[in-house]
């Protein structure tokens, strides 16, 4: 029997898996004072990660289960770096406010390479094993706070909701597997291609295969749990939540819809045309009414994968790049907004935006941080935001679907309006509390590289195109 | 002689049993349960389907194995979460869950 | 026979099925959903699935249920509290299930399957062992990191700090 075992090509998944069991046990040797250390450990392990990800080589092993390629890689290299943000905006909030700091860390490390190990699947099996792996660990972490209600709450709610849809996401799978007979990727496109006619049981497993994925996008109409969950959550595993799940799901999501069944994307694009038009139109308009900053975030997270999504319709090369490059400019303007609330919150213990008045006068670094990110989100030249958005659209429109890009337009507008209050309160308000808000090193580092990444795209997005532009010669 | 359609139809009825539990259920532990009807009538559809469609690699018994396995994860950290909110908060019904809008 | 045995079968599990959700003692729901799983292996066996079947046996019956029954005993202390269990809203979700059913049931009737005539292994367990340690040796490896994941997690959760 022929052995087809290419380890080298796992090397940043095999050093991450380690390095996250290290964690778990040099947490045992750690006095309560040394623990904190614990989360530089871990950004460590995950630079080095990244590293040994553009290092290793590109290629298939495993029997075709594994695939690195540049659009596993550049997947990675999202997960990798939200992984990074939220630890490093985490460690302060971790050593207030929560116990178990190495299976905090370690469980995030593990979540991360459960995502690494999806965006290389190329068949339904390791894809779903691997989502489980990001979902499981991401349950216990919403829950982590084991003495507020809320989390605890949100923690059961994400639970039952993501163990239901990861049911109808099996059962949309096995009828699929049912119809074409196989589970890699590669056979489902070539049954589609040669024999398969198509039929009402091919259309419900598709759409009970989008129903269970769009539960890890947070896109209408599987987004209930999105604000409370969200808002229940530690923020840091909140940030982590609205980049790094999103992108995982949207990973799977041009794994297997790109991939095997794009000969029959005339029978899903109306679907994907359909949460996209109601994700951007309610995440925007029900966000105007929000008065919690991580509740209006939630909403904005689901009008942003609506964005996302006007680019998936497309099918094209154009689209899996633009979709690339608007997860990774997000990840900079919505973790580093997630930094800025964090950074608040540890001093003042509140997330209402109200709150927020007066702080261009406390801080007028987390301010002018947090109107650059908001700006990108809305996508305002020349932040990145600007760049991403109009890569997304262009996708759209060469294949000549107008109306959603004039949608996404108009909700855009909308969504100036609700992330400019927030601006407001912060410039032209003033609150009861005027004392001044240091920013420790660790979160200005976080925030200054988070700021930096939004800043260079928006000016200079040549080199990240340039990287990404490979991702979709594998998939077409 | 059962055929494939049977065993699909009994997977259907099963799968649906389930997701009316998970909407009207109130009890945290009720709905776990109701998932696991969901689960175990997709697990019916891959060894149908694996003993219909392609026999010899058994390729939708070995998906079932997988889907057992993650299923009982899912549970152990469910029911970890339920007896955690029963203990500090007296809480096993959603409805308690009163800021929480379903 | 056969036939006679898969619709005894079907029986036990719809009925069973059906209890575990509509029942009011959310103990009595656990009992069902045993007679339940136990269904499903039997339907398992009629499928020449030896190896699932006792896997449902050990894994669902025997793990997952009684993990089931434990939390529902801490949780309710099983003398002490009275169990509520109630539905809401049950009609309108069961019309919605219902058309939900009616329309699968369509769907699966109107497709034509391409059915294989093939005889499988007998017994199944060298098969799905020699796959497992081949073609899925990674989703194996990865479903034992799954698993490590829900125990320290339900550990860091459930302990008492």
């Amino acid at each position: 029997m022929n052995v087809q075992i290419d380890l080298s090509l796992l090397y940043p998944h095999l050093f991450l898996l380690i390095w996250a069991l290290l964690i778990f046990a040099i947490d045992f040797f750690m006095t309560e004072d040394n623990r904190p250390s614990l989360g530089y450990l871990s950004i460590v392990g995950l630079i080095i990660t990244a590293i040994l990800s553009f290092a290793s080589d590109k290629g298939t092993t495993f029997w075709g289960a594994f695939r690195a390629d540049t659009f596993s890689l550049s997947f990675n290299i999202i997960f990798i770096g939200s992984a990074i943000l939220t630890i490093a905006s985490a460690i302060d909030f971790v050593k207030d406010r929560l116990k178990h700091h190495g299976e905090f860390y370690g469980l995030i490390l593990l979540s991360t390479l459960g995502m690494m190990f999806l965006a290389s699947s190329s068949d339904l099996l390791s894809l779903y094993v691997s989502l489980e792996l990001a979902t499981i660990a991401l349950f216990v972490l919403v829950a982590f706070m084991k003495r507020d209600l809320k989390s605890t709450e949100s923690g059961l709610k994400y639970l039952i909701l993501g163990a239901a849809s990861s049911a109808i996401l099996v059962y949309g799978i096995s009828l699929l597997y049912g119809l074409t007979g196989t589970l890699t990727f590669a056979g489902i496109a070539e049954q589609l291609n040669t024999s398969f006619m198509g039929g009402p049981l091919f259309i419900l497993s598709i759409i009970l295969i989008i129903a269970g994925l769009s539960f890890k996008l947070a896109a209408v109409p599987f987004h209930m749990w999105c604000p409370d969950v969200y808002e229940g959550a530690p923020t840091p595993v909140t940030a982590y939540l609205s980049v790094a799940s999103k992108a995982a799901g949207l990973a799977a999501m041009i794994r297997i819809f790109f991939e095997g069944l794009h000969s029959s994307a005339a029978e899903w694009i109306p679907l994907i045309l359909t949460i996209s038009a109601l994700a951007m139109v309610l995440g925007n308009v029900v966000a105007v009414r929000q008065h919690n900053i991580k509740r209006l975030l939630a909403y904005s997270s689901i009008a942003q994968i609506g964005y996302i999504l006007v680019a998936f319709i497309a099918v094209s090369e154009l689209a899996t790049t633009s979709m690339i490059l608007y997860m990774i400019v997000y990840m900079f303007a919505n973790i580093g907004a997630f930094i800025v609330v964090i950074t608040f919150y540890n001093r003042s213990g509140s997330d209402e935006i109200i709150a927020y008045a007066g702080l261009s006068k406390r801080s007028p670094f987390l301010a002018i941080s947090m109107v650059i990110f908001l700006l990108s989100l809305v996508g305002i030249p020349p932040m990145a935001g600007f760049v991403g958005k109009f890569y997304l659209f262009a996708a759209a429109i060469q294949k000549g679907y107008y109306w959603i890009v004039v949608l996404g337009v108009l909700t855009s507008v909308i969504s100036l309006y609700y992330y400019m209050m927030v601006a407001y309160q912060m410039y032209f308000k003033s609150g009861d509390d005027n004392s001044r808000i240091k920013v420790n090193p660790t979160l200005a580092v976080a925030i200054l590289i988070a700021l930096a990444g939004t800043l260079f795209i928006g000016v200079y997005p040549e080199p990240v195109l340039s990287a990404i532009s490979g991702a979709s010669v594998t998939l077409f | 002689m059962a055929t494939l359609e049977h065993y699909l139809i009994l997977s259907a009825i099963l799968f649906c049993i389930g997701v009316f539990g998970l909407l009207s259920r109130r009890n945290a532990v009720g709905i776990l349960m109701s998932i696991e009807l969901m689960f175990n009538s997709a697990n019916i559809n891959f060894v149908a389907f694996s003993k219909f469609i392609n026999p010899d690699i058994l390729t939708g018994q070995i998906f079932s194995v997988f889907v057992i396995a993650i299923a009982a994860a899912e549970a152990a950290v469910g029911l970890a979460i339920v007896v955690l909110l029963y203990r500090n908060f007296d809480i096993v019904n959603i409805d308690k869950i009163n800021f929480m809008k379903w | 026979m056969e036939l006679g045995v898969f619709y005894i079968l079907a029986a036990v599990i719809v009925v069973s099925g059906l209890l575990v959700v509509t029942l009011k003692n959310i103990f009595h729901s656990a009992l069902m959903l045993i007679l339940c799983l136990f269904g499903v292996a039997g339907i398992y066996i009629l499928l020449h699935a030896d190896f699932l079947a006792a896997v449902q046996v050990l894994l669902y019956v025997g793990g997952v249920t009684i993990l089931m029954i434990f939390a529902i005993m801490v949780t309710h202390q099983l003398t002490g509290k009275k169990i509520k269990h109630y539905n809401e809203q049950p009609v309108p979700a069961g019309l919605i299930i219902l058309s939900l059913l009616i329309l699968l049931i369509v769907s699966i009737t109107r497709t034509a399957f391409e059915v294989a005539d093939k005889a499988e292994p007998m017994p199944t367990v060298a098969v799905i062992g020699r796959a497992l340690m081949t073609d899925y040796v990674l989703p194996f490896e990865v479903v034992s990191v799954v698993l490590l994941v829900a125990l320290i997690g339900a550990i860091v959760i459930a302990r008492r700090d």
